[in-house]
């Protein structure tokens, strides 16, 4: 460590802070997803939330607006000297919406991870990106002892476009996971040209 | 009401737990040596502050922004024990979020004392060193996790 004194220079290249959101409904594997392709074990932060509850929960005649803790999981990928990738996992209870707004902000895109089982669990993060125009992929989440839907059956379920992948994968898997992002970003680098060139 | 709820009463007055001294002070009254969570950050991180949007419109922080010490901790920091930890833990630059997760505080509080500490200089905001455009950082991205 420097003396007390002396200022502190960075000799480090000081890389890009980049993100791509990880979004599903509670329990789709977000955070499997997170923890199997990132370098480090996914940290945590939580983020107080002073939110008039009302009308999501049932509060009973409390009035006052409440204090929340919202959970907020996140993992990293060093991708070269010049770029960090970090993965952040939204919140999956619906009530925690709001945070969604900053994790979107300036994101790449964002991984939808499906249920089959629960599909409309992640209809918000489908509505949600696509009226922000951030590219995203829809993930299919295989569990044991659901039913094998095929990427067309997803697709019309989910109502998506013909040009949102739809991918099948197991997110306990890294190879899975690093499959699913580089589908993502290879969206996003052919709708970037699409809107270029269109 | 009760002598207990009294007190806390009287604690609860406004500009009181703003006062740093006093709330370490030497009170005899156990229950003085516990810190409220204000003192954490001075008062800065109120609820209204938690948000990107906070109160303190100047020096709002993204969950990304970079930000590096501008000094080692001093030796007035043992008063400001949260203070010490981020100046420890940004010795090399480090965005907010990840901050906030290593010193184990909400990241609301940890982007109003970060705040504080860019306006008196002890962090520093960084850019990144080598600029790129935004195709040229997918392009980069995508390479990177074909690679995994």
């Amino acid at each position: 460590m420097a003396s007390a004194d002396s200022d502190t220079q960075p000799t480090e290249a000081i890389p890009h802070a980049v993100k791509i959101i990880v979004a599903g409904g509670f329990g789709a594997g977000k955070t499997t997803l997170v923890s199997s392709v990132s370098e480090i074990a996914p940290l945590s932060t939580e983020e107080l939330m002073t939110e008039a509850s009302y009308g999501v929960d049932d509060l009973g005649g409390i009035e006052d607006k409440t204090t929340t803790t919202v959970a907020l999981d996140f993992g990293r990928i060093t991708i070269s000297d010049d770029i960090v990738l970090y993965l952040f996992g939204t919140p999956g209870q619906d009530r925690f919406w709001f945070m969604w707004e900053e994790l979107a902000e300036g994101a790449l895109g964002s991984v939808i991870l499906a249920d089959t089982r629960r599909l409309d669990t992640c209809f918000h993060a489908v509505d949600f990106f696509e009226r922000r125009n951030l590219p995203f992929v829809v993930a299919v989440n295989r569990f044991e002892g659901a039913t094998a839907y095929s990427e067309e059956e997803v697709r019309e379920a989910l109502d998506v476009s013909a040009s949102v992948p739809v991918v099948m994968a197991d997110a306990r898997e890294r190879m899975s996971s690093k499959e699913v992002l580089v589908e993502l970003v290879s969206h996003v680098l052919r709708s970037r040209q699409a809107a270029l060139s269109g | 009401m009760s002598a207990e709820r009294h007190r806390r009463h009287d604690r609860n007055e406004p500009g009181h737990d703003r006062e740093f001294p006093q709330i370490l002070g030497a009170h005899e009254d156990e229950e003085e040596r516990f810190l409220r969570p204000y003192a954490v950050d001075a008062g800065v991180a109120g609820p209204d502050a938690a948000g990107p949007r906070g109160r303190r419109g100047a020096e709002q922080l993204e969950m990304l922004s970079l930000v590096v010490a501008a000094r080692t901790p001093g030796r007035h920091e043992w008063l400001r024990p949260e203070r010490e930890t981020i100046l420890m833990h940004a010795q090399r630059a480090r965005t907010v979020v990840e901050l906030a997760a290593e010193v184990r505080l909400p990241l609301g509080q940890v982007r109003a004392i970060a705040g504080e500490m860019l306006a008196d200089g002890s962090l520093q905001h960084c850019g990144p060193t080598r600029p790129l455009g935004h195709s040229d950082i997918l392009h980069a991205v995508l390479v990177g996790l074909r690679s995994l």
